[in-house]
């Protein structure tokens, strides 16, 4: 199967904060929705699973058939649904975003420049 | 050893509990064996955990009393019992009883040595007392020998003697005696657990040569596991088969030995995983192994067994789930060589029978929530697993069409290999007629469509085309032409046949030709064909009656599905997953929804929107909330509808197309715009919202209105015609008072995005204001929006701009003075003549646009209508009119320099404001003239001038309307005083010889203007005559000019007239002084010329005013008659409130002559006192007799109390009936006395330190 990864950043309130579909899969129109669909109901077991461990990174989750949900918890409860040092790094990318002080915490993030930099480190590390 | 397993699974399902032999010693057991039964099972067991060596405390363990001699322990040889030892006895009682000492040394000890002597058997001696409590004796011997019996058989370790009455109370020995048999209990079982213990290492070690059979370890393993299970040590036996259990599953899959795996029984779909005995051993044993198919079902059903005795249904649940997936993968190896499908039936049955035992077995509330929270999950997960199986049969035959595309049902199946037998099943040959039905099922099977005419590829049931999946597995053996029908490319994978349409129904049209119908096998099968084939084949392959029923109908399977939804759904809710759960409401909303159940389905659909809505999970949310809007139409839920149709429209614009959002909107509209019963409110915040103009708040003064500009965001794609919308306003100050509604006029038309609308503000109170609600009307829609937006559209805001603190729009400033009226001349004006008044109008920062002046003039002064009202620019530097009061604002508005006077027009009593009046200070000057009858009158030395302020004061009423509506109004009352041009004194200042006085006429100036006196003359009344000529003062001195403020006089001559003239009514009773004069004096100052005199031409007589005023002249005491002399008062002076004697001497001078008094001897007297200044006691007025004759006098003394301190005029004596000039006083005019203040009284004294 080829590779593909949906990647999103749920804010606080379990929204949605940023979505990407990376990976060198060819598109499926349907993909995106079903992968919103199966990380939505990951976020049952993450809230589950977060508050059982210290650990940020929890991998593999859930798995749905072939897809493997693995889950990146910061410290203020933000979640990267996604793999780790992919993670670590969009996490860096995260924090210089949430300095930034325009931006309001838990609100959509729109900057292109961190879409850029999330598509290049997905092409980087996935 | 294999073959002894028929023979262990017999051993083992024969023996089930403890066994304990009875050495019947002496006869005893029929008499005792019931007592025995009745104390079964043993309550408390202390029993050792054979790896840790914990004591374990073991409830209940019953145990079966055998005797010795019984057949079933006599006939075993010693290799059976060595190999099914567990079912040896694990104690051994000898029942004794003996009454005489002799016979119990002689013959019962002998024996009892005999048997206990080569035995490792675990023993100990109950005796029986047969003795009767009554018999002492009896009694006595059996102690006797008890005691001898326990000298010799029991030691200091180990007590092996309990004794038993019959007849007495056994309280102890039972107790005794279950101590003891469980002391046996456990060092047999030690025993035989280490011995066990020890060949499984032997066999372990063994384990990867080739002589090992797993047989032998299986039986020796199990028969441990036995061992523990029936001591009721279930946790070691679960041990022992989960140690079992890995050593199997390491074994069995060793490379080299390829074994069958099972699976081709006829009720092998059903799953066996929870029944150990459903199947021999014999029957599953191959080789040296088991078929790994029914062992490891085997396995799991003895080790959920075990779990359910330890009462751990949860953790039967957790294996479970495990053991179906990993189960199920194993099957999937083995897919190619199983019946079709039987990788799915087994796994629906397996979760099936798993949650059926789980759920009998579970008791809520007896664990801990986490471990309850678990379990609900796990039965979620397994109704989910046999739903998404049962689902994908359901699929295969067809009901693919009763399956909604949800993405839970697309991500469950999409992702979902296709079985993989080796060949797909084949069509039966007598399966036409069904092939038939299928076909017209599907050609009918119309996708439903959606609402609002949403376009939307349904989401994939199916990982790859079915049709070519069935058929390239058939083709593989068949000729192989598929590739070419389907595309032309071989090998093409699984997985990128999404491209192609689903279902390719040209292609079966094609092929469903009667041509080619005969030979199936040799073309490809259509898809209801497929199904067909796979009915039939899944027939063959489910023995389960209930299974078959649901795959049986539409109806049946739908009743299947609906139920494995509820029970996943209903479990997910329980253990808070609410995003599964509600997930699967969503799927049962859904089935609701398709049969007309539409309060259900929405009611579940709700909830489902509400989760996606709640965490904005958008893509989601758009995929439900149209069914829950079509579920809502149909229950006629207009407000649901609406609010419905709002969230569609506030959802992220790319979620639709525009054609979409307009239908949404249109539906809005139309439904707004229906026969709806109610208004409907509606929360339209997502998609309307609203901010205030940028930059700072509008500023109001209190009470004007005003415009408010507010932009208001519109999300709908198209315009939008509002009947009304109104805004209010919250005051940030008074939180509890509502805000005030705003009313837009009429119909508003909201473009997509960002309009402007200005609101019409009445008068607000002060106070700052922010936004508060948005309500507007659509036909019978009532809509509000609370959401600020800061500038930016509505759909991209986010939940933040809630808490937002809002800025206020509007700051309305407290009362406060805006403009100032004041009068400009404070000196007075000329009395009678047209006089200008000025005005200053004085606007404080606030515009006077517009302003309409009300005048309105009090008693005794009138506008002089026909001369224009001067307004001009106000300017403070003109010092010397005095009006400094007024302060202009230096930084107004310059005004054009020509634009700064005009001339205006009073009409109804109104002016109206120029434009350059509105920020500068002006002043109006307005014709006046105050009007007054009264003769002006000099006064003399003798009556001075009583200066009456009030009488020259005339007030002018104004009335100021400004401001945006006229809403403001100031009123104030200006006075003005006017008075005449001069105060006149006169005085005789010199007495000639020839009978002609000088009188001194005094002008003093009262008003700030030069006068010019330009002549002067008098009339004079009776009995006077002018001195010479005409009674002018020599003209050369005119014209005389008097500065404001300074005296003139002027000289007059004049003589009595000694000739009386009989003619008085001709002359005057007065004389009238005439002053013709000018005036020449500023009106920014005071008085001036007047007004009509300014436009009157050029003739200098009509501009000379004439002044005329009264002059009083008394003529001199003629002919005395009387003197009355005031007496000189007392010399300690008059004080306040101290009473004093005021006395008058009347004295006759001559003797009266004429005829005009008629009571000659007496006086008629009167005393004239002013009342504030004097209380008078006595009569005040009265008549004393003073007799005719010359000389003589009378004192007339009246009592009187000085009020007021000071200089005051006494009271005054006058003599009514005597004419003026025949009475000479004393002193002759008006004079002053002293009044002292009061003493003060001592007592009121307070000493000052």
């Amino acid at each position: 199967m080829a590779n593909t990864a949906c990647f999103i950043i749920v804010g606080r309130n379990d929204i949605p904060i940023y979505e990407a579909e990376v990976g060198s899969a060819p598109k499926r129109e349907d993909a995106a929705q079903l992968h919103q669909f199966i990380l939505h109901a990951a976020l049952d077991v993450v809230q589950d699973l977060a508050w059982t461990t210290s650990a940020m990174f929890l991998k593999s989750v859930d798995r749905f058939n072939d897809l493997v949900v693995s889950v990146y918890v910061t410290a203020g409860h933000i979640l990267f649904n996604g793999i780790k040092s992919f993670f670590q790094e969009v996490h860096e990318l995260y924090i210089k975003v949430l300095l930034n002080p325009l931006y309001l915490p838990g609100s959509r993030i729109t900057s292109s420049h961190f879409d850029t930099k999330v598509r290049a480190l997905a092409r980087k590390y996935l | 050893m294999a073959n002894y397993l028929a023979q262990f699974q017999t051993v083992k399902n024969s023996c089930d509990r403890v066994v304990a032999a009875v050495e019947d010693v002496s006869d005893l057991w029929p008499t005792v064996k019931g007592l025995f039964e009745e104390h079964q099972p043993l309550k408390r067991a202390l029993l050792t955990n054979n790896r840790t060596r914990n004591p374990v405390l073991v409830h209940n363990l019953p145990v079966e009393f055998i005797l010795t001699t019984d057949a079933r322990l006599r006939s075993r040889s010693p290799q059976e019992q060595f190999l099914f030892w567990f079912r040896e006895p694990y104690a051994t009682l000898l029942l004794v009883t003996c009454e005489d000492l002799d016979e119990f040394k002689n013959i019962l000890k002998p024996r009892l040595k005999l048997i206990v002597q080569n035995d490792e058997r675990e023993w100990f001696i109950v005796f029986v007392s047969k003795a009767h409590p009554s018999n002492d004796q009896a009694t006595k011997s059996f102690k006797k020998v008890y005691a001898k019996l326990e000298v010799d058989f029991s030691s200091k370790k180990r007590e092996r003697c309990c004794k038993l009455d019959i007849h007495g109370p056994n309280a102890n020995f039972w107790e005794d005696l279950e101590l003891k048999i469980t002391e046996c209990i456990r060092n047999t079982l030690d025993r035989r657990v280490l011995f066990y213990e020890d060949e499984i290492r032997k066999l372990t070690e063994q384990r990867f040569m080739p002589i090992w059979n797993f047989c032998n370890f299986f039986i020796l393993k199990e028969s441990l596991a036995f061992i523990f299970e029936m001591a009721h040590l279930h946790e070691d036996a679960l041990r022992e088969y989960d140690e079992l259990e890995l050593c199997y599953l390491e074994t069995v899959n060793m490379p080299g030995k390829q074994r069958e795996f099972g699976g081709f029984d006829s009720e092998d779909d059903k799953a066996t995983l929870l029944k150990p005995g459903s199947k021999p051993l014999t029957q599953i044993v191959q080789d040296d192994s088991f078929r790994e198919f029914d062992f490891r079902q085997y396995l799991f059903a003895c080790q959920s067994r075990l779990l359910f005795k330890l009462n751990r249904p949860s953790e039967v649940s957790s294996r479970g789930y495990s053991f179906v997936i990993s189960f199920a993968k194993a099957l999937t190896l083995h897919e190619s060589v199983l019946p079709f499908c039987l990788r799915e039936v087994w796994v629906i049955n397996a979760c099936l029978a798993l949650l059926d035992a789980t759920s009998s077995h579970n008791h809520d509330g007896v664990v801990a929530p986490d471990i309850e929270k678990e379990f609900y999950r796990l039965q979620g997960d397994l109704y989910s697993l046999a739903r998404v199986k049962f689902m994908r049969l359901g699929y295969l035959i067809g009901y693919g069409t009763d399956i909604e595309k949800s993405p839970l049902n697309s991500a469950c199946l999409s992702m979902l290999p296709w079985p993989k037998p080796a060949v797909w099943p084949s069509l039966p040959p007598d399966a036409s007629s069904e092939v038939l039905e299928k076909e017209k099922t599907i050609l009918q099977a119309t996708s439903r469509t959606k609402h609002f005419g949403i376009q939307r590829k349904p989401l994939p049931l199916e990982p790859s085309v079915l049709l070519r999946v069935a058929n390239r597995r058939r083709a593989s053996l068949s000729t192989g032409n598929i590739p070419e029908i389907f595309d032309g490319r071989p090998g093409f994978t699984e997985g990128s046949g999404l491209e192609a349409s689903p279902r390719a129904p040209p292609m079966s049209r094609t092929n469903s030709s009667p041509g080619n119908f005969e030979s199936p096998l040799d073309r490809p099968m259509r898809l209801a064909e497929i199904f067909v084939a796979a009915e039939h084949a899944l027939r063959l392959t489910i023995s389960d009656h209930d299974l078959l029923k649901a795959l049986s109908s539409t109806q049946d399977f739908e009743h299947k599905y609906l139920n494995l939804t509820k029970g996943a759904a209903e479990n997910y809710h329980r253990s808070w997953w609410k995003r599964h759960g509600v997930v699967l409401d969503g799927e049962i909303a859904a089935v609701c929804f398709k049969h007309g159940k539409y309060d259900l389905a929405a009611n579940s659909y709700e909830k489902v929107c509400a989760l996606y809505a709640g965490e904005r999970w958008q893509d989601l949310l758009a995929e439900v909330l149209p069914n829950l809007a079509e579920c809502q139409k149909n229950l006629n839920d207009h407000a649901g509808y609406m609010s419905s149709c709002v969230r569609l429209l506030s959802l992220d614009k790319g979620l639709f197309s525009p054609k979409e959002r307009q239908a949404f909107q249109i539906e809005v509209v139309n439904l707004a715009h229906s026969e709806m019963e109610n208004p409907v409110p509606l929360d339209v915040s997502s998609l309307i919202t609203f901010s205030g103009s940028t930059g700072p708040p509008l500023q109001l003064c209190d009470g004007d209105p005003g415009t408010l500009p507010v932009t208001v965001w519109s999300g709908f794609p198209d315009d939008i015609t509002l009947d009304s919308l109104s805004l209010t306003l919250v005051a940030t100050n008074n939180t509890d008072e509502g805000g005030q509604a705003l009313k837009s006029s009429a119909a508003t038309v909201l473009k997509p995005g960002r309009n402007t609308i200005t609101f019409a503000l009445p008068p607000q109170k002060p106070g700052s204001y922010v936004l508060g609600v948005v309500t507007g009307q659509i036909g019978r829609l009532r809509f509000r929006s609370h959401s600020f937006s800061k500038g930016r559209p509505a759909d991209t805001d986010d939940f933040m701009s809630y808490e937002k603190p809002t800025r206020p729009i509007l700051k309305v400033s407290k009362p406060r003075a805006l403009v100032d009226l004041a009068s400009a001349v404070s000196s007075a004006l000329l009395i009678n003549e047209a006089q200008w008044i000025g005005i200053i109008v004085h606007p404080i920062n606030y515009s006077l646009k517009g302003a309409i002046l009300h005048i309105d003039t009090g008693p005794g002064l009138k506008i002089e209508d026909s001369y224009g009202i001067e307004m001009e620019r106000y300017v403070e530097t003109d010092c010397d009119a005095g009006t400094s009061k007024a302060e202009v604002s230096v930084e107004d508005s310059p005004v054009s320099p020509k634009q700064d006077s005009e001339v205006l027009n009073l009409c109804d009593g109104k002016i109206v404001f120029s434009e350059w009046a509105s920020n500068v200070s002006s002043i109006m000057w307005v014709p006046v003239r105050a009007l007054s009858e009264k003769l002006a009158r000099g006064s003399s030395s003798v009556t001075p001038l009583k200066q009456d302020i009030l009488e020259g004061m005339r007030t002018v009423a104004l009335k100021l309307e400004f401001g945006v509506h006229h809403n403001q109004i100031f009123e104030r009352t200006v006075a003005a005083h006017f008075t005449d041009p001069f105060d006149v004194t006169t005085r005789v200042v010199n007495k000639c010889n020839d009978g002609t006085m000088v009188m001194q006429v005094m002008l003093h100036s009262l008003v700030k203007a030069n006068l010019i006196v330009l002549d002067a003359w008098l009339d004079l009344q009776e009995g006077f005559v002018h001195g010479k000529r005409d009674g002018r003062p020599t003209s050369t001195f005119f014209p005389l000019v008097v500065s404001p403020g300074s005296r003139a006089a002027v000289v007059f001559s004049i003589s009595l007239d000694k000739t009386m003239s009989s003619g008085k009514d001709l002359q005057l009773p007065e004389s009238i002084l005439n002053i013709k004069y000018e005036i020449n004096g500023d009106r920014t100052a005071g008085a001036h010329k007047p007004v009509d005199a300014d436009h009157s031409g050029s003739d200098s007589e009509r501009r000379a005013l004439v002044f005329k005023s009264a002059i009083v002249l008394q003529r001199p005491v003629l002919d005395p008659c009387l003197t009355v002399g005031f007496l000189p008062l007392p010399s300690d002076g008059l004080r306040v409130g101290k009473l004093i004697t005021m006395q008058w001497r009347v004295e006759r001078l001559k003797e009266l002559k004429g005829s005009e008094a008629v009571e000659h001897d007496e006086v008629l007297y009167e005393v004239n006192a002013n009342s504030e200044n004097w209380m008078i006691a006595g009569r005040k007025r009265g008549h004393v007799s003073l007799s005719e004759e010359k000389g003589s006098r009378v004192v007339i003394s009246i009592l009187c109390v000085p009020l007021v301190a000071g200089y005051v005029r006494p009271p005054q004596l006058s003599l009514p009936n005597v004419e003026e000039e025949n009475v000479r006083s004393n002193p002759p005019g008006p004079h002053l006395v002293c009044v002292l203040p009061p003493l003060l009284s001592s007592s009121y004294c307070v000493p000052v330190k």
